[in-house]
């Protein structure tokens, strides 16, 4: 009853808040509630919201809200927390953790935990109100025995009048927005083939996409649209090309390696209108370490995929690390930029890569226009080929490539820098269009890796299939670090005691990011310089975003240390050991 | 304080009642249906101390990133070594030790931590009492130690039911070599 007098109450003050904008005619009627495709396109345009996952289909995370600035930042403070769920463990995880973005329409927030709950929640008046929490009852130990990294959730879209969201054992659940009960939900993924969902899904013109992870498990990985009307696949392209595609002759073994190639999309793409064409990232070959049991190329792995967003049919694509033995993914978010070049505008697809090498390819045509390292050491290249971007010792003759280092079948360790957790990981970017700088959370990493020769009997349903494993006898650090991207050049380097595992905000004049020792930062846009700070005791594991509600700007972050650091590397970074699992939302406000 | 107090013995003997009876209907309990696997308290020790986070709920281990884990399906271990193994963890490898104190208040393989240097095994995230590494080293020998390829029934003995984690076990190979042995047969 009472829930149902808060609806009616809050129809009513919609009803009122419609009837003045339709008078004052600033805006859409409709803008309030209904999220369509047009919505989406310009969702620049309600500056105070935050509609998309990268907050725009360019993937910029960039807020032009500036209220909170270079000048106030100082006297950022909590304005209010709220204890989420999701933190128990399952399958061979003992805790969920946070990695979401959370989505603010109308001053109504929408926050995911690791096991796939969203939380809706009233941000107005200065506080926090849950409003409903849709458990999806995701199996744990279904799912949670095949997650490589975590029980992780990055956060949901919003359709309609629907909230989508992915689940760990590899739902799309569509949930009401005003009650909080669920409308439909559709099976993507198959945790008994290996697969998981991680990622929050895109929309693009009433379809949902979705990514999958699991290339440590021998999946073949791909990217599928769900029509969000009737909830049918409408197509669904493998990132790993099969008999007589394009791309299938660079698996050149005798046993089919292909079926169990990896190329997993774990991480949320981007989207050019103009062209129609979606961008998403593709993760590491399987096995990870052991490329000997995999030679050729190894295509679309660790690529940049351009795909016909109606279609799903591949464009174009870039390939980062041939015949990778380093499980360096390229699934990272292609951030969309147009700056101008030699020769007029470019229009530029710029990635970040787990390699430590940053790319600007032109995303009319898939092909390199610059790259440079983003992480101060890398050692397994020499360097990357001016003209063509691909690491000096690749020769595409050979059926196995040799790097400068390269993990193999005869030593028994190899040092590798960056580590394979990457120069940077999931955790996005950020790019400033005013000041045409793309920051970067940056993992200075090094670490070892030790390959197993991997043989078709070793391959088992939802059993590990890396050919070897890496360890952590480096000590591990972090940075912010900006491109300019009118030159390709760095333009400064913020370095922190630990590596960024949450990703980055911009605004006109500021930078927000996070470190897993659990401070939220803001430094100045320009000069990289560390304006604020404010612990939150639990590891940031996520990225910050920002929003408007009734006028006044905040700034929100989900805090909880989880995924694949505090299993898998924590060795390297060991004062992390005492940060404790947690699952809290902090919103800032002046 | 006296009222305190009071309170305080009154509430003990109230819990003391209700454990009695607890233990009184549980006795009865078990009388009347299948008895209870003694190394139930075992997995239940394998589960909370996450040695399934390597080993998994199988314990065949494997190759991943956390790097090689041991098969304890095929270990050569002794009980009493399994046991040794808990409680000091292997040195030169991610498994931990379990025992509060092992390497500075008590020996481990006739080091300290100053011995082990940097061959120092991780501190695990749980200890355990003696009495559950003695359980676990139990559930371990009884359900995993020599076992071949995990099975359907040990996945559901492990997790229940109520979890899809099993499903991958119900081999399609069943019915097609009961067909076989049909066929045999006739």
């Amino acid at each position: 009853m009472k829930r149902n007098a808060r609806i009616l109450r809050r129809a009513n003050l919609f009803a009122t808040a419609v009837a003045i904008a339709g008078l004052v005619g600033t805006i859409p009627a409709l803008a309030a509630d209904e999220v369509t495709q047009d919505r989406l396109l310009n969702a620049d345009k309600e500056a105070g919201n935050w509609l998309l996952h990268h907050k725009n289909y360019s993937a910029h995370r960039f807020s032009s809200l500036h209220e909170i600035n270079r000048d106030t930042v100082k006297n950022l403070k909590v304005a209010w927390t709220m204890h989420l769920g999701g933190v128990e463990g399952g399958g061979i995880w003992t805790h969920g953790g946070l990695e979401g973005t959370p989505i603010v329409e109308n001053g109504f927030m929408y926050v995911t935990d690791g096991w796939g709950s969203v939380y809706k929640i009233d941000a107005h008046g200065g506080k926090g109100t849950l409003l409903w929490k849709m458990d999806p009852k995701t199996d744990h130990d279904w799912a949670g025995a095949v997650a490589c990294c975590g029980v992780d959730n990055r956060g949901v879209a919003l359709w309609g009048d629907l909230v989508v969201s992915h689940t760990l054992d590899g739902r799309l659940i569509a949930t009401n927005k005003e009650t909080g009960q669920v409308a439909w939900q559709r099976q993507v993924a198959d945790p008994d083939k290996g697969e998981v969902i991680t990622g929050a899904p895109l929309i693009v013109k009433d379809m949902a996409i979705t990514g999958v992870a699991g290339a440590e498990y021998g999946i073949r990985g791909w990217i599928a649209a769900t029509d969000l009307k009737t909830q049918k696949e409408v197509w669904r392209t493998y990132t790993i090309p099969g008999k007589g595609e394009p791309g299938h002759e660079t698996w050149k073994d005798d046993k089919n390696a292909a079926a169990t190639g990896g190329g997993s999309t774990w991480v949320t793409g981007s989207y050019d209108p103009a062209t129609d064409t979606i961008i998403w990232g593709v993760g590491n070959p399987g096995p990870d370490w052991d490329n000997a049991y995999r030679p050729g190329d190894n295509l679309y792995t660790d690529s940049s995929l351009a795909l016909d967003a109606t279609t799903g049919k591949i464009k174009w694509h870039y390939q980062h690390t041939p015949n990778d033995p380093y499980d360096y993914d390229s699934v990272a978010e292609n951030v969309l930029v147009d700056v101008p070049g030699k020769n007029g505008p470019q229009k530029l697809a710029l990635e970040a890569d787990r390699n430590g090498f940053a790319y600007a390819i032109d995303r009319t045509t898939g092909k390199f226009v610059w790259g440079l390292p983003f992480v101060k050491k890398v050692t397994w290249t020499k360097g990357i080929d001016p003209e063509s971007g691909k690491p000096v010792e690749y020769d595409p003759k050979k059926p196995v490539q040799t790097y400068a280092v390269t993990p193999n079948r005869t030593d028994k360790t190899t040092d590798i820098c960056p580590g394979n957790m990457g120069g940077k990981n999931w955790p996005p970017t950020a790019y400033n269009p005013d000041l045409k700088l793309w920051y970067i959370p940056v993992i200075e990493s090094c670490n070892r890796i030790t390959p197993e020769a991997m043989t078709p009997d070793k391959i088992k349903p939802r059993e590990f299939f890396t050919g070897g494993g890496p360890s952590q006898p480096f000590k591990i650090t972090g940075s912010v670090t900006a491109i300019d991207v009118t030159t390709g050049k760095i333009a400064g380097k913020a370095e922190m005691p630990y590596p960024n595992l949450g990703g980055i905000l911009a605004t006109p004049d500021l930078v927000f990011s996070g470190q897993p020792s659990g401070e939220v930062l803001a430094l100045d846009g320009k000069t990289l310089q560390k304006l604020w700070e404010f612990n939150t005791g639990g590891g940031v594991n996520a990225p910050p975003m920002t929003f408007t509600v009734d006028g006044k700007q905040y700034v929100a972050i989900l805090v909880g240390l989880g995924g694949a650091w505090d299993k898998w590397f924590i060795d390297s970074t060991p004062e992390l050991k005492k940060m404790q699992p947690g699952s809290m939302l902090y919103v800032f406000s002046l | 304080m006296k009222i305190s107090r009071i309170y305080l013995a009154a509430l003990i003997a109230v819990s003391c009642m209700v454990a009695t009876l607890i233990s009184i209907s549980g006795a009865a309990f078990s009388q009347s249906a299948t008895p209870a696997d003694p190394t139930d308290a075992g997995k239940h020790v394998f589960q909370r101390a996450n040695c399934m986070g390597c080993h998994k709920w199988h314990g065949n281990g494997g190759g991943g990133y956390g790097g090689d884990a041991l098969s304890l399906r095929q270990t050569q271990l002794t009980r009493e070594q399994i046991v040794e193994t808990v409680s000091c963890g292997r040195p030169g490898t991610g498994m931990p030790f379990f025992v509060r104190g092992s390497y500075d208040a008590t020996k481990c393989y006739d080091m300290l931590r100053k011995d082990a240097g940097d061959q120092m095994p991780p501190e695990a995230n749980v200890f355990l009492r003696p009495s559950e590494i003695e359980a676990v080293a139990d559930y371990v020998i009884a359900h995993i130690k020599g076992k071949g390829e995990p099975t359907y029934d040990e996945c559901t003995a492990f997790f229940g039911n109520g979890s899809r984690v099993c499903n991958v076990y119900k081999t399609e190979a069943k019915p097609a070599e009961a067909e076989q042995a049909k066929k045999a047969a006739q």
